[in-house]
């Protein structure tokens, strides 16, 4: 951190000339601590660039030798080391994801993410994301229902960035739901502007979040239950980018839920969005 | 004879996993970990399928494609491997001639499937 001198407060008792001189050297000292921060921040952004890359690599390695031994290309294994193997495998796959979301926000930080705009129909990305987790849905015991508008017209907007929304939404209604309960996808026409607003929710039976957090979800590295021994991990930023990726294409994310009674997350998206 | 594989992957901790799978699945592997490597290798053997991870240490991975092309070497399938399959990487490389985008780590099964599907 570069050196910090004490600079004189200016008293009433100076002269005219005496208190702008010392006002001035206050105004040089802030600009120079703000610039240093700003070199930190930049730093900081990018050592989490390159230790999330880094972190990929040994990870993608382990993952790919233990899917071989998994699928005995190697000779066949029990089926409890087969079971040992396929846990490495899934925690393996849970700390990729979590490393891309660490990276994604990195580089938001560093360079402003921007929009990679094409043609696309809600109906295929809500069938893309659904069909991915359906082994998911059937191994938790969970129903999952999808409720589409055979209206919708197509949106032109980013088609990765609303299948990232939708897979983080997705996912944490799995997580949070206990066995033999519901998830919905429904995507309609928004009552709000019916010609040019698709509205997405994304509900659950599961345990819900009480209404002081609705808000604090959406900050970064926010958890609701933030103790070391707490029963969900992750980042702390998935709500937090899909946020950003609905913000950039002009809509609005939200959560409607009580505690107890199950979450229902919207956001909406406009269907031709209007030039920057 | 083998169905040639070209692996352009410059951690040895994957190619080396990569290599192995292949092999079991009766393909004949060359693995290269360089840019410089994989144009030589290449412009050798014209290989069936390369696999090319398209970061690598000294250039991009699609300037061995495109070298491989300028030499009439180029393989009958390429595949790019990233580790972000974002559309503007996905957009580059099929411009560039790759066939498919696979985002690292590659399910294993998935892999032999789609070599074994280029060959066939």
């Amino acid at each position: 951190m570069s050196e910090q001198t004490t600079v004189k407060s200016p008293s009433p008792r100076d002269t005219v000339p005496d208190r702008l001189a010392a006002l001035e050297a206050q105004l040089a000292q802030s600009q120079r601590l703000i610039m240093d921060l700003e070199e930190r921040d930049a730093l900081k952004t990018q050592f989490l660039s390159n230790i999330s890359h880094d972190l990929r690599t040994p990870l993608t390695a382990i993952i790919t030798h233990a899917e071989i031994l998994r699928d005995g290309i190697l000779g066949e294994l029990t089926s409890k080391q087969r079971e040992s193997i396929s846990t490495i495998i899934t925690g393996g796959r849970q700390l990729l994801d979590m490393i891309a979301e660490i990276l994604m926000h990195a580089r938001d930080s560093s360079e402003p993410l921007t929009l990679v705009e094409s043609e696309f129909s809600i109906h295929e990305v809500v069938e893309q994301v659904t069909s991915l987790n359906e082994s998911l849905v059937a191994k938790k015991g969970l129903s999952l229902e999808r409720y589409l508008s055979p209206a919708l017209p197509p949106v032109r907007g980013d088609r990765d960035k609303v299948i990232h929304v939708l897979t983080n939404l997705l996912g944490n209604a799995f997580e949070f739901t206990p066995s033999g309960g519901r998830v919905w996808v429904d995507a309609g026409m928004s009552p709000e502007d019916p010609d040019n607003l698709v509205l997405i929710e994304v509900g659950d039976t599961g345990r819900g979040i009480a209404r002081d957090h609705h808000e604090l979800i959406f900050r970064e590295f926010a958890q609701v239950d933030s103790s070391a021994s707490r029963v969900h991990h992750g980042t702390g930023l998935g709500l937090t980018i899909a946020r950003r990726f609905v913000e950039l294409h002009g809509g609005r994310i939200w959560v409607e839920s009580e505690l107890g009674y199950g979450s229902r997350f919207f956001f909406t998206l406009p269907v031709n969005r209007r030039s920057e | 004879m083998s169905a040639r594989v070209l692996l352009v992957e410059d951690s040895p901790m994957i190619n080396g996993a990569l290599k192995l799978l292949l092999e079991s699945g009766g393909f004949d592997v060359t693995v290269a970990t360089t840019a410089a490597e994989a144009k030589a290798a290449g412009s050798d053997v014209r290989a069936d399928v390369m696999l090319l991870d398209i970061s690598l240490p000294d250039e991009d991975g699609l300037a061995v494609l495109e070298a491989l092309d300028a030499r009439g070497m180029r393989p009958s399938t390429t595949f790019a491997m990233t580790g972000h399959s974002d559309a503007a990487t996905r957009e580059r490389c099929i411009a560039a001639g790759c066939s498919d985008v696979l985002l690292k780590p590659v399910p294993v099964n998935q892999l032999l499937r789609i070599v074994s599907e280029a060959v066939a």
